[in-house]
């Protein structure tokens, strides 16, 4: 029975630092992480796009503040270019 | 995209979900929604609930939470159109002659004619003008519903977007991705799975068969109301069933169509129908109310106009 005991105590301890040791060299032997700022030339970072400004919306005021709708005549659209996928039609019931 | 089409209201349905069985699952419920819907609110059936409704004009009337919703609804957007929208013109929808669903009188043809409006008659006998819809009563805590003796309401107004609203929101429970459409009242959930936006195409009112503009909107509400479609002939006379509540007679407009996109689809048709009644002189301070919706007018010279919001919903080569 003690040499049981002794036999798994040692066998556990073994295999403990077996897998200590090969995790170890694993790591030890695997790439680097690249540091993004550091790994590449800064002139190589693209530059972030510039949102341009939104255009303010044209509406006329009258006298009392409110703001009032305008027309503007658009032609009728000509044929979509969209992909072929379902198309809702609406004209009233 | 799966999609399901069926005739409902006297118009084409057309439903739409992403995905696979638990959309397929949910077009099958949803049809089922809309259809019971048609049968609790129509007012051609007379047992429908809107039906029991106006038969107890007169004495208070216990609702549905729904229907209830409705008039709620239908109450304020009397009020904040100032009466263009207005559910109390039924007594003179059915004088001319639109007493049956829109597929029967095609189907009969011409409708006999009745000459003078209610409001015209009562008036003409001394009578008072018939009762406002403002004059309606809501017991909101009770769920009941006063009606003044000889007020009928026709919920054609609101009722289908109401309606197109729930299938909508039930949809979604089965697919995120969805659209409901009735008779061209519709709500999109969510966004197509290519990231685009959802297509809508505006029917000429002159030639349905022909496009006058093409639409990419998304999550949200777009509603067209014609006088082209419910439209018939009565006593050699072209009526349409958009009632100008001032007159009782059908709006006379040179406004053929006016499509509205919006977040919500009550807000949407019920703007829509304003829009067409009050026509251009009324367009500005209607559109200062609701600056969130956009709107786009066909006339019968065939011009499209749009205010100023509505070109982000314009496909770019609609401006070639």
């Amino acid at each position: 029975m003690k040499l049981l005991k002794f036999g798994m105590r040692f066998w556990i301890t073994l295999t403990s630092v077996f897998s200590f040791l090969v995790g170890w060299a694993m790591l030890a032997h695997a790439p680097k992480p690249v540091q993004a700022a550091a790994a590449q030339p800064s002139s190589s970072v693209a530059p972030l796009p510039t949102l341009a400004p939104l255009q303010p919306l044209n509406f006329s005021s009258n006298g009392g503040g409110v703001q009032q709708q305008q027309f503007s005549i658009v032609q009728p659209s000509a044929p979509s270019f969209f992909s072929p996928r379902q198309v809702f039609n609406t004209g009233g019931s | 995209m799966q999609t399901l089409e069926f005739r409902v209201m006297s118009t084409n349905a057309l439903i739409a979900a992403e995905g696979h069985d638990w959309a397929t699952y949910g077009l099958r419920e949803t049809r089922a929604y809309i259809e019971a819907s048609e049968r609790r609110f129509s007012r051609f059936l007379p047992d429908s609930e809107l039906s029991q409704l106006n038969r107890a004009a007169g004495t208070w009337f216990t609702v549905s939470n729904d229907l209830m919703d409705m008039l709620e609804q239908s109450l304020d957007f009397y009020k904040e159109t100032s009466g263009l929208f207005d559910p109390s013109v039924l007594p003179d929808l059915k004088r001319l002659g639109y007493d049956k669903s829109m597929d029967e009188i095609r189907t009969q043809g011409k409708v006999v004619n009745a000459p003078a409006s209610a409001r015209t008659l009562r008036q003409a006998q001394g009578g008072a003008p018939r009762p406002a819809f403002n004059e309606i009563s809501l017991d909101l805590a009770g769920r009941r519903v006063h009606l003044p003796s000889g007020m009928e309401i026709d919920l054609g107004g609101i009722a289908k977007g109401w309606i197109v609203e729930k299938a909508a929101e039930l949809l979604s429970t089965y697919a995120a991705v969805c659209a409901v459409s009735v008779g061209g009242d519709m709500v999109f959930k969510g966004y197509p799975m290519d990231g685009s936006d959802w297509r809508v195409n505006i029917e000429d009112p002159r030639d349905p068969t022909q496009t006058a503009a093409a639409l990419h909107v998304g999550p949200g509400a777009v509603v067209t109301s014609s006088i082209a479609k419910r439209s018939w002939n009565q006593g050699g006379q072209s009526r349409h069933h958009l009632i100008d509540p001032r007159t009782g007679e059908p709006a006379q407009t040179d406004w053929l169509s006016v499509t509205v996109v919006a977040p919500q689809i009550t807000t949407a048709e019920v703007y829509a129908k304003a829009w067409l009644i009050g026509g251009e002189e009324q367009a500005a301070r209607l559109a200062a109310q609701r600056p969130e919706i956009a709107y786009f007018v066909i006339k019968s010279d065939g011009t499209l106009l749009g205010s100023q919001n509505s070109k982000e919903y314009l496909n770019d080569l609609s401006y070639i």
